[in-house]
C-alpha cells in the first residue's frame, strides 16, 4: 500500500508538472463543452419541433404527447397517421421525429396489471448528430421514464398528461455532459496508459521498476488511483463549466461517482492492456485511435445509441464505454438509478478483467 | 597503474559467494547471446566481464539481475536462484542498468525517495541527502533530472541502486559516454562504494576501467569468458613483459629493424618492440639506439589489459569496437 502511495504521488508530480499534457487533459472537455453549447445556444429557440406519429390513438398515447408538449423543450406537430412515416419526414424535410405504435394503450394496460414481459417500443427517428434529436431524445426518454414510473406506482396512465413532468429541467446541455464525461473517461487513461506504456519501455523504465519490491499489479493500481483522482479534478470542471455557463441542471449522483471510478479503473486498466502490445509510441497511439475513436462515437458519447441502426447498437452493446455513457445518464439526467447500478457492475466487471489481464499479460522483463 | 591505497584483498571464506554461475547459456532465435560461461563473484569484490559490444555482457548481468531467465545452466545470486529466488532478495541488490535514464520530472531529492519506498524504505530527509550525498550529487539535489548532466544522471542512478543499502551492485558500463574527467569521478564514487564493503559486478569495454577497479577480470567475448583472472595475473600471463615504442618511426623503421633480425609490430606511424624480461629491457635500449632510424620519441610501457586483450580476442577495442 506504502509502494502504491509513493507511485502515486511520484507519478502525479510528473504528469502535473508535463504542463501540456495536464492542460489538455483538463481543457479538452471544457472545449467540447462550450464549443457544443454554444452552438446549441446560439440556435436560437430553446424548443425543437417534434413530428409525431400517433398510431396508437388511445387515451395512452394522446397522454404520452400531450406530456411531450408540457415540456419545454418540444413544439409538436402531428404526422398523420396514414402517412408513410419516413416518407412523410422526408417529403415535409422532418429532422426529428416520433413514432408511437399501435398497441401502446393496451402493453400498458398489461404493464400495469403485472405482466413483467410487457414491452413498447416509441421510435424517434432523425439525424442523431443534430443537437435538436439529443434534446427530443432526451425529452422522450424522460417522458417514457414517467411513465415507465407510474407503471410501477400502478396508479392511472391517463393522468399522466397532467403531470409537471421533471424533464421540463433539462435541456440538451444536461443530455450532452454526461457523454462528455464517459469521452473523458475512455480518453484519459486509456491514450495517457498506452503513451506511458510506450514510452517506459523504450526508455525502459519498466526494467528499472522491475529491479524494486513494486509488483506490476501495484503500478497499475498506483495509476488507476492517478487517473480516479485527475478525473475527479476533470468532473468537477466540467460541471462547473456546465452549471455556470449554460445553466446545466443534472447533478452528480454518487451511482455517477461510483460510475467515474469504475470506469476510471476500466480504462486504465484497458490502457494496460494496450500497452501489452505496444512497443513505441507511434504503434501507441495508433492502437490507441483505432480502439478509442470508434468507441467513442458508438458508445454514444456524443448521441444516443437508441437512434443508431440496430446493428450499430449490437455493436455498442458490446463496448465498454456503452455503460459508463448510459449509466451516467440515465443517473444524472433520467434518474434512473436502477439501470445506473446495472450499468455499473457490468464496467466493474470489464474493469476487473482487463486489469488482471493487463497486469498478468504486461512484461517488464526481456525476453 | 594500480591505485595504492586499494585496501589489501581480505580473505574470504571459499563458500563466501555472492553471485555464482555454472555453464551459463542464454540463446537467441538467431544468436547465442551467452554461451556457457563459469564465474564466481567474492563478497567485497569488485568482479568486472570486460568486452566489446555484443559480447553477452548486458545479457549476462540481466540474467544475474532476474530480468531475463537463462535457457541453460545455473546462477545463484545471494544464494538464491535467479530464475524463481528474488523475491527473497530484491532489496539487497542495487542495479544501474546499461543506458541508465532517470524520470524527467523528478529531482534527485525525490527520485531517491520515491525508490526507497519502493524497497520499503521509509526514509527521513537525512537518509536520502546522505545518500545523495555519497553520490556527489548535493549541489544538484533539487533539479530536475532533465536538466542534469551525463555524467550526473548516472549518479543519479546509482543513488538509486544505492537506496536498499544493497549488498550487492550490479553497475552496467557505468562510464560509457562520459568525458574522462566524468568517468575518473565515477571510478572514486566506485572505488568508495568497494571501501565501503559493497560487492561489486562493473561491467565496461574500458581497458583502463577494468583495471583500475576491478579485483578479478573476465574477459568476454562472443558470448565466452577468453580469460579470467586479477588484471596482474592476467598481464603477467597474457601479456608479460615491457615494450618498447619507436613513435614515428613507421614502415622505415620496421624495414631497417627486420634487417637487423629485430622483431617489430607496426601500429600506425608507431613501431612496438616487445621484450618479455625484464633483464631484456636496457640492452635492447642501446640495441635500438645505434640503428639510424628517424623517429620523434622513444619510450617503454609495462603491458597493460590492452595488450592482454588483443593477444586474446586478436583485435584492440575502442568504445566497444573491436578494430583490427
Ligand atoms: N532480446 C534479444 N533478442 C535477440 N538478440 C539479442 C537480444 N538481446 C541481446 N541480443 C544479442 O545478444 C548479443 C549480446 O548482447 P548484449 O547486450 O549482452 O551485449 P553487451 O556485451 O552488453 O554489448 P554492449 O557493450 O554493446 O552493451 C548481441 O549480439 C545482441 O544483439
Ligand atoms: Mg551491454
Amino acid at each position: 500500500m506504502k509502494r502504491i502511495l509513493a507511485d502515486v504521488t511520484a507519478f502525479g508530480r510528473q504528469y502535473l508538472r508535463s504542463r501540456v499534457g495536464t492542460f489538455f487533459a483538463l481543457a479538452f472537455p471544457v472545449i467540447l463543452i462550450l464549443l457544443f453549447g454554444a452552438i446549441f445556444s446560439s440556435s436560437g429557440t430553446p424548443r425543437v419541433s417534434l413530428a409525431v406519429q400517433d398510431m396508437d390513438r388511445t387515451d395512452a398515447s394522446r397522454g404520452f404527447v400531450q406530456a411531450l408538449n408540457n415540456t419545454t423543450l418540444i413544439s409538436y406537430q402531428a404526422i398523420p397517421p396514414t402517412a408513410s412515416f419516413q416518407e412523410y419526414m422526408r417529403a415535409n424535410a422532418i429532422n426529428v421525429a416520433l413514432q408511437i405504435p399501435t398497441g401502446f394503450q393496451a402493453t400498458i394496460v398489461r404493464a400495469e396489471m403485472g405482466n413483467a414481459s410487457a414491452r413498447v417500443n416509441v421510435t424517434l427517428a432523425g439525424d442523431p448528430t443534430q443537437s435538436s434529436f439529443g434534446i427530443a431524445y432526451s425529452a422522450v426518454a424522460a417522458v417514457a421514464n414517467a411513465f415507465n414510473l407510474k407503471i410501477a406506482n400502478a396508479t392511472g396512465v391517463v393522468s399522466v398528461g397532467e403531470t409537471p413532468f421533471t424533464v421540463q429541467q433539462f435541456g440538451y446541455i444536461d443530455f450532452f455532459l454526461p457523454g462528455i464525461i464517459g469521452f473523458t473517461i475512455l480518453t484519459t487513461p486509456m491514450f495517457g496508459m498506452t503513451s506511458i506504456c510506450a514510452e517506459y519501455r523504450t526508455r525502459r523504465f519498466f526494467k528499472l521498476l522491475a529491479t524494486t519490491k513494486l509488483s506490476k499489479a501495484e503500478w497499475l493500481a498506483a495509476k488507476v488511483v492517478f487517473y480516479v483522482l485527475l478525473l475527479f479534478l476533470s468532473v468537477a470542471i466540467m460541471m462547473l463549466v456546465g452549471i455556470g455557463v449554460f445553466g446545466m441542471k443534472a447533478r452528480l449522483t454518487p451511482v455517477a461517482v461510483l460510475l467515474i471510478i469504475a470506469g476510471a479503473f476500466e480504462f486504465t486498466s484497458l490502457g494496460m492492456v494496450l500497452g501489452i502490445f505496444v512497443r513505441d509510441p507511434g504503434t501507441g497511439e495508433a492502437l490507441a485511435n483505432a480502439i478509442g475513436f470508434p468507441m467513442m462515437f458508438l458508445a454514444g458519447s456524443f448521441f444516443p445509441i437508441d437512434s443508431m441502426p440496430s446493428f450499430l447498437q449490437t455493436i455498442a452493446r458490446a463496448l465498454p464505454l456503452t455503460y459508463i455513457n448510459e449509466g451516467l445518464r440515465a443517473t444524472m439526467v433520467l434518474a434512473n438509478d436502477g439501470t445506473a447500478v446495472t450499468y455499473l457492475l457490468v464496467t466493474l466487471g470489464f474493469a476487473v478483467v482487463f486489469f488482471v489481464v493487463g497486469a498478468r499479460g504486461l512484461s517488464w522483463k526481456s525476453k | 597503474m594500480r591505485p595504492c591505497d586499494v585496501a589489501p584483498p581480505r580473505v574470504v571464506a571459499v563458500d563466501e559467494h555472492v553471485i555464482e554461475v555454472r555453464g551459463l547459456v542464454k540463446r537467441y532465435p538467431d544468436i547465442t547471446a551467452v554461451d556457457g560461461i563459469d564465474f564466481d563473484v567474492s563478497r567485497g569484490q569488485v568482479f568486472s566481464l570486460l568486452g566489446p559490444n555484443g559480447a553477452g555482457k548486458t545479457t549476462t548481468v540481466e540474467i544475474l539481475e532476474g530480468l531475463r531467465d537463462p535457457t541453460a545452466g545455473e546462477a545463484r545470486v545471494l544464494g538464491q536462484d535467479v530464475r524463481s529466488g528474488y523475491r527473497r532478495i530484491r532489496e539487497r541488490v542495487g542495479v544501474l542498468p546499461q543506458d541508465f535514464e532517470p524520470f524527467d520530472r523528478l529531482r534527485p531529492r525525490e527520485a531517491v525517495t520515491y525508490w526507497a519506498r519502493l524497497f520499503d524504505h521509509d526514509v527521513s530527509e537525512e537518509a536520502v541527502a546522505s545518500i545523495i550525498e555519497t553520490v556527489g550529487l548535493s549541489n544538484r539535489a533539487d533539479t530536475f533530472a532533465l536538466n542534469l548532466s551525463g555524467g550526473e544522471k548516472r549518479r543519479l542512478g546509482i543513488a538509486m541502486a544505492l537506496v536498499g543499502q544493497p549488498d550487492l551492485l550490479f553497475l552496467d558500463e557505468p562510464t560509457t559516454g562520459l568525458d574522462p574527467g566524468a568517468r575518473r569521478e565515477l571510478w572514486t564514487l566506485i572505488g568508495d562504494l568497494k571501501r565501503k564493503g559493497r560487492t561489486i559486478l562493473l561491467t565496461t569495454h574500458y581497458l583502463d576501467e577494468a583495471e583500475q577497479l576491478a579485483d578479478d577480470v573476465a574477459i568476454m567475448n562472443h558470448g565466452k569468458i577468453v580469460a579470467h583472472g586479477s588484471p596482474s595475473a592476467l598481464i603477467s600471463q597474457f601479456g608479460g613483459g615491457t615494450t618498447i615504442v619507436l613513435a614515428g618511426a613507421g614502415r622505415g623503421g620496421s624495414e631497417a629493424l627486420m634487417a637487423r633480425g629485430i622483431a617489430a609490430e607496426l601500429h600506425g606511424a608507431d613501431l612496438f618492440v616487445h621484450v618479455p624480461m625484464a633483464g631484456q629491457v636496457r640492452p635492447m635500449l642501446a640495441k635500438l639506439a645505434s640503428i639510424e632510424i628517424p623517429l620523434s620519441e622513444i619510450y617503454t610501457k609495462r603491458s597493460t589489459l590492452e595488450d592482454v586483450f588483443l593477444k586474446l580476442v586478436g583485435a584492440r577495442m575502442e568504445e566497444g569496437v573491436l578494430a583490427a
